[in-house]
């Protein structure tokens, strides 16, 4: 069982000194995000893709061919293109064998095939209940969630969720998500600061941090919780947004926050605006993780500055740079350009798992441990 | 005559060889005997498979040690030709090395066996280094160097009596202050005659222990005296304690001895003090297990346990509640045993035969909710009620402790009451079991005890007794100093007493070397 | 004591001298009053191998849960079905990887082989384990340890000392019996017999320091003396086995030089390696009855397995990525039969040593034989649980039949329990989080 005091350090200075003196009633509440994935609504018959799945970027370099190319390649018809060269060679499809993932524009592929069912998870960013642009976003279709409670936004949703490898379960999401489990490389912490009370808190602060501590797992491969993450040196991450706990979860008002990004060998930043967090205080009794959703909108720059790097997952995932590009910014719905009016940033909602643990400050603990040491 | 030890045969290697020498190879366990390894190691014989592995472990160490990269610095001269045996520097070498190994200068005759064995084998594999390769591994699976051998000599102040040879003195001293062989200044003051004057021991005595190599002494005294061998061969069932890994367990013996250590020999405190202190040392690993922040998951921190916190003191640390338990439930009995027989010297008879233990092991019995109430049940039985008083009332303190040194009030769905006896103190939890062996005239005798066995390798004797009942008085007039305890031991004559069982007479094996100095 | 050692002389004639025949006088110097001993002849040599295979196996599809004496292989590993009782497989053991990140498809195989797990691709941090064996075991055979392919690459071997040094592999099975049962084919049983000089300088040692131990002993107490029997006798075993070793070996009644294969195209096309494969199986386990290795390394399909049907596109690695598993049957069923195929082939390879009779056993009896891939669920190159086995019982040192949990415990114990089966003498290995000291004791013998 736990003890709810291993839960939360004191906020004055984690009980390393050897004195005690009586603290601020006030309590710190630690997080590690392990896992993430983007939040999508799946059919087992792919109702919300009545188009059929996204056309691969394979299928439209082959169709780009000349007969010659496609002679030498398959030596005069007797056998299939041999696979490994295939992969580096498909992405070069630019009219002078330039890589389409690094310019999307350069070719003109059909337009992506996307999500156009009415249901979807998410949160309800603009505010409003039919889309229609604001001074922060532009218009663009709602989602419903399947209970038929709330209109959310997610266009990341509705760019990938009709590509093969990025739907539950498969390459992209899935092994990006094994990796940082497996290296503990771009895992996330969470520090809920000034808890007076864990069930109902009008004001608390929410920090995110990065950490280059390791995850440690039990003999299962589960993640431990309670473990300690030192935060990390680095200012580039480490915003903080204002919140409250309500009924026992933890919500936030909306705060651009930059997060570390890594995945299939590749680190990157989430740049996402306005993010808001919904987190339940406690988890499952068995000490499992706690449940819980980031929502806002991803920077497109950002987002496009990653994607693109997963040029070598094309085959695997089944998409094409330059229509996914096309189509994402048609999507995009947040934060129109004053000057075009251009939207540059996505709606995005990923499901989270985290679980307790001790977030520690090591520039702000020094001077503790040292007292303690004397 | 005592066998070395893993710790120690390893320490050696180190010290005389150097650090880089890789010394593989599993050692055999030791045998325990009154409450210490190092006791055990004075009856414990080599057998066939453990010399074995002696011989491979030697021949591989000789094959470092002249090896083309070492060969120039750990050995003092050069053959005149490398495809040639060179009994001169063969000498040389057997001389210096060979005082280190034997822990005293070898007789002329050791000597020129040495010599003659290096030459021979040089001559047949036409290598010089091969050859004083084969005679080292021959001296590193000696029994000389093998067992920690307690030489006599006639006692010239008491005639008719022997007395230890003060190489076996710095034998005798170095192993109990450092673990390892004498080193040369040790073994030049032994040479000298210095050990056998009063201000000559006392003079290599606070040499050695304000050296830092004390530290490891201490260390390896309380790893045996606490029985920390025990952590070899445990076992901790992941799927009920998810956190108590590996690095779990290995950390929890070393949290203990770093927390030794600490209070101890840096803050020089009341040995009772282990028992109330909140003051440890916590890892990553063991962060997991109590749930607790830690300043450098990668390494070690300092920690403070808060002052309502039921870890109280070195016997409610994960080397005890979680290495005296089950694989997968906790056992008050067990750490009780552990408290009476590690921390108190007393001695908890075995259980009797045919004893029915369902009961107690049946954790998910409906109506025996808790371990209290499992075995007040058991100890109904008069043929077990005797010895489960002296265990349980104080295992069962640590019940709010489970098998994985976890926190927890409930056992299935009960309220775990923590409340003990210990010796006619009545206490409620874990700091009240602290302050019982704080005030518990056992605990210190019982490392005063362990202490000065450990340092002779042998339990003491009926004719020992006024002398340690006046060292307890000492020991607590002193404020339970562990460092001045361990020196009132070296510099008494207790320490090098001759024992009749393992006399050895010198003198024999031929004349000893002339003094190099 | 005469300081002269006693078979001094004939020790330097011997020794000095390459090739010398030795005759039974010669021997009979070296008895130490128990001639029995000797009349077995030597022991045979104990040998090490690895085989890898890429990709793993499909979850579920290869073992069943049940652990302990008696392996049930399930659907993927059928073939593997009559060997089960010379088989230890391994399930569960993690590769903790300290905060650095997975390279797919080499971090996996290089954790198994080295207990270390790698900074970067490419990069080897530490020895493979046939490597570290054969520093111990093959200092007196003709080749030191040799390196198979079946993919028609060279660079597809997974033994390296280092980063720089990795053993490359003959891919070609003519090359192959041209470069072990060429004309510098050392046959075993010919009549020529050199012992090895460091044995016989070891015998001598111990005869030439036995005066001094017993006077060592007259100086004990009687309690002490009782202990240093038990030395003596240890010292008398070690003196018996040493004169077994410089005895001639028993007859390698199983070696006999092959017939030369036919040529056959290379590479990856599994048609190819799945015949090079079968015929370098055999051309290697008779090296190993010929006594020309002690350690071998053979590799069926890389980590990154580029092995496929001729003609065809798809590739088993890329299938394992993109055939989506059947909705059904809840695999992936064309990764499935690739996997089929690997088990088969180490089907093959056990039997190539299961078939060679060897003593009272077969070849196999006295190898072993660790199996690696370097992935558990290839789709997504999941690192904990890599499948592992051990085949043969390495002259005894090995318990087999065990299907073992490793319940999280660094892959790295069974490389531990490999090479201290195999006689090394470490008691740790790996670094980091796979830094252990704890075999698997149920399989040591």
């Amino acid at each position: 069982m736990i003890r709810s005091r291993s839960l939360v350090t004191a906020a004055t200075g984690l009980a390393l000194g050897l004195s005690a003196p009586a603290m601020a009633a006030s309590k710190t509440l630690g997080f590690v995000v392990p896992s993430w994935e983007t939040a999508t609504y799946e059919t087992k018959y792919y109702d919300e893709c009545p188009d059929g799945l996204a056309i691969g970027n394979d299928e439209l370099w082959w169709k780009g061919l000349s007969q010659r190319d496609k002679d030498v390649l398959t030596n005069g018809g007797e056998m299939e293109p041999v696979d490994p060269p295939r992969r580096p060679m498909a992405v070069l499809r630019g009219p002078k064998k330039e890589d389409v993932c690094w310019n999307p524009e350069i070719v003109v592929d059909p337009p992506q095939r996307i999500v156009k069912g009415k249901f979807g998870y998410g949160m309800n960013l603009d505010g409003t209940t039919d889309g229609a642009a604001t001074p922060k976003s532009c218009k663009h279709e709602k989602f419903v969630t399947p209970d038929g409670s709330t209109y959310v936004d997610n266009q990341m949703y509705r760019l990938v969720g009709c590509i093969y490898g990025w739907r539950k379960g498969n390459y992209v999401e899935a092994h990006a998500d094994r990796e940082r489990r497996d290296s503990s490389v771009g895992i996330i912490l969470i520090e809920v600061t000034g808890v007076d009370d864990e069930q109902n808190d009008p004001e608390v602060e929410v920090s995110f941090h990065a950490t280059r501590d390791v995850l440690y797992k039990d003999i299962n491969g589960a993640i431990l919780p309670y473990a300690t993450f030192r935060v990390s040196e680095t200012q580039h991450y480490g915003a903080t947004a204002k919140g409250r706990i309500v009924d026992g979860k933890i919500v936030t008002d909306p705060a651009d926050i930059r997060l570390p990004l890594y995945g299939h060998q590749m680190t990157g930043d989430m740049y996402i605006k306005d993010l808001r967090l919904d987190l339940p205080v406690q988890g499952p009794a068995d000490d499992g993780p706690h449940l819980g959703m980031i929502a806002g909108y991803y920077d497109f720059d950002s987002w496009w500055d990653y994607t693109r790097r997963l040029e070598s997952l094309l085959v695997t995932g089944q998409w094409s740079c330059p229509a996914m590009y096309v189509a994402a910014k048609q999507l995009a719905d947040g934060y129109p350009d004053p000057e075009t009016g251009e939207c540059t940033a996505i709606s995005t909602a990923m499901n989270i798992q985290v679980l307790p643990a001790f977030v520690v400050h090591p520039d702000r603990e020094t001077a503790d441990a040292g007292s303690a040491a004397q | 005559m005592r066998l070395l030890n893993e710790a120690q045969f390893r320490r050696i290697i180190a010290d005389v060889f150097g650090p880089d020498i890789i010394v593989g190879g599993r050692f055999d366990p030791l045998v325990r005997s009154g409450g210490l390894l190092a006791v055990g190691a004075g009856k414990t014989s080599i057998t066939g498979s453990s010399l074995e592995r002696f011989d491979i472990l030697a021949r591989s160490i000789a094959g470092q040690v002249v090896a083309p990269v070492r060969r120039d610095w750990l050995i003092p001269c050069k053959p005149a030709d490398a495809t040639m045996a060179d009994p001169e520097c063969a000498r040389a070498y057997f001389k210096s090395t060979g005082r280190l190994l034997y822990r005293r200068a070898l007789t002329s005759e050791e000597l020129e066996t040495q010599v003659q064995i290096a030459g021979d084998a040089a001559t047949n594999l036409n290598d010089f280094y091969g050859g004083l390769s084969a005679s080292l591994a021959a001296m590193l699976t000696a029994p000389e160097f093998l067992f920690i051998v307690d030489t006599t000599e006639p006692d010239p102040n008491n005639p008719g009596q022997v007395r230890l040879t003060a190489e076996a003195m710095a034998s005798r001293l170095s192993f109990f202050l450092w673990n390892t062989t004498p080193d040369d200044t040790l073994l030049t003051a032994a040479e000298r005659g210095e050990l056998h004057t009063t201000d000559g021991l006392k003079r290599q005595a606070d040499r050695m222990m304000t050296s830092a190599r004390f530290e490891t002494g201490i260390r390896a005294f309380f790893d045996d005296m606490l029985a920390f061998d025990s952590f070899d061969t445990f076992e901790k069932d992941g799927l009920i304690y998810p956190a108590f890994s590996l690095a779990a367990a290995n950390d929890a013996r070393e949290q203990t001895l770093r927390t030794l250590v600490d209070l101890l020999l840096v803050k020089n405190r009341d040995y009772r003090e282990i028992f109330t202190s909140r003051e440890t040392f916590v890892s990553g690993a063991l962060g997991l297990v109590y749930r607790v922040p830690v300043a450098d998951p990668e390494s070690w921190s300092r920690y403070m346990f808060p002052p309502d916190d039921e870890r109280v003191g070195i016997q409610s640390q994960a080397s005890l509640v979680a290495l005296r338990s089950h694989p997968g439930r906790s056992s008050a009995t067990l750490r009780g045993k552990a408290v009476r027989e590690i921390l108190m010297c007393q001695k908890v008879p075995d259980p009797p035969p045919n004893v029915d233990f369902t009961l107690v092991s049946d954790s998910a019995n409906p109506i025996y909710k808790t371990a209290r109430q499992r075995l007040g049940a058991h100890s109904t039985e008069p043929s077990c009620a005797g010895c489960h008083k002296l265990m349980d009332p104080i295992g069962l303190t640590f019940e709010t402790l489970d098998g994985g040194a976890q926190f927890r009030t409930l056992e299935n769905g009960e309220p775990i009451d923590t409340s003990g006896e210990l010796d006619g103190i009545k206490f409620a939890d874990a700091a009240g079991l602290g302050q019982a062996l704080y005030q518990n005239p056992a605990v210190p005798s019982c490392v005063l005890n362990r202490l000065y066995n450990y340092a002779t390798g042998r339990e003491s004797n009926l004719g020992e007794r006024d002398w340690l009942i006046e060292q307890e008085k000492q020991f607590a007039d002193s404020g339970y100093k562990i460092p001045a305890l361990v020196r009132r031991i070296v510099l008494s004559d207790a320490m090098y007493a001759i024992t009749p069982a393992d006399t050895q007479l010198s003198g024999q094996p031929g004349t000893r070397e002339e003094n190099p100095s | 004591m005469s300081r002269n050692l006693p078979r001094r002389s004939a020790l330097k004639g011997l020794v000095n001298g390459a090739a010398v025949s030795v005759a039974l006088p010669f021997l009979d110097c070296f008895l130490n009053g128990n001639g029995t001993a000797l009349a077995a002849g030597g022991p045979l040599p104990v040998r090490f191998g690895t085989w890898f295979w890429g990709l793993g196996f499909n979850p579920g599809r290869g073992v069943a849960p049940k652990t302990g004496k008696g392996i049930e292989f399930l659907e993927e590993c059928q073939a593997l079905v009559p060997y089960k009782d010379h088989i230890n497989i391994f399930s569960n053991f993690n590769t903790p990887l300290d905060g650095k990140v997975t390279t797919v498809h080499f971090t996996g195989w290089v954790g198994c082989r080295t207990g270390s797990v790698p900074a970067t691709g490419g990069d080897i941090p530490a020895p493979t384990i046939d490597v570290l064996i054969a520093d111990e075991i093959a200092k007196s055979t003709r080749f030191r340890s040799l390196e198979l392919s079946a993919t028609g690459n060279p660079r597809d071997s997974y033994t390296a000392r280092n980063t720089g040094s990795r053993n490359a592999a003959e891919v070609s099975p003519v090359a192959f019996y041209a470069r072990v049962f060429g004309p510098e084919f050392a046959d075993p049983n010919s009549a020529t017999f050199t012992p090895d000089p460091q044995v016989m300088v070891r015998s001598s040692v111990l005869s030439a320091v036995s005066d001094e131990r017993k006077k060592f002993v007259s100086t004990l107490g009687a309690a002490d003396r009782a202990r240093m029997d038990e030395y003596f006798t240890a010292i008398r075993q070690i003196e018996q086995r040493l004169a077994l070793e410089m005895q001639k070996p028993p007859p390698l009644e199983a070696c006999v030089r092959p017939s030369k294969p036919r040529e056959n195209q290379l590479g990856t096309a599994l048609e190819d390696v799945l015949v090079n494969h079968k015929i370098m199986s055999e051309l290697l386990a008779m090296a190993v009855a010929c006594n020309q290795t002690r350690v071998f390394n053979m590799l069926y399909s890389q980590a990154l397995s580029t092995l496929h049907r001729r003609g065809e596109a798809f590739i088993h690695h890329t299938l394992t990525h993109e055939e989506p598993p059947d909705p059904e049957l809840g695999y992936q069923i064309e990764v499935a039969w690739y996997n089929l195929r690997s088990f088969e082939a180490l089907a093959t390879f056990i039997e190539a040593f299961a078939s060679i009779k060897e003593g009272d056993g077969t070849l196999l009896d006295n190898t072993i034989i660790y199996a690696n891939s370097d992935t558990n669920y290839a789709k997504l190159h999941a690192l904990d649980g890599i499948p592992v086995m051990t085949i043969g019982k390495g002259g005894g040192a090995l318990n087999t039949g065990y299907h073992i949990n490793g319940n999280g415990d660094p892959i790295s114990r069974i490389g531990l329990t490999v090479q201290q089966a195999m006689g090394l003498q470490i008691q740790k290995w790996g670094s980091l989080s796979m830094e252990t000291s704890k075999p698997v004791s149920e399989i040591l013998a």
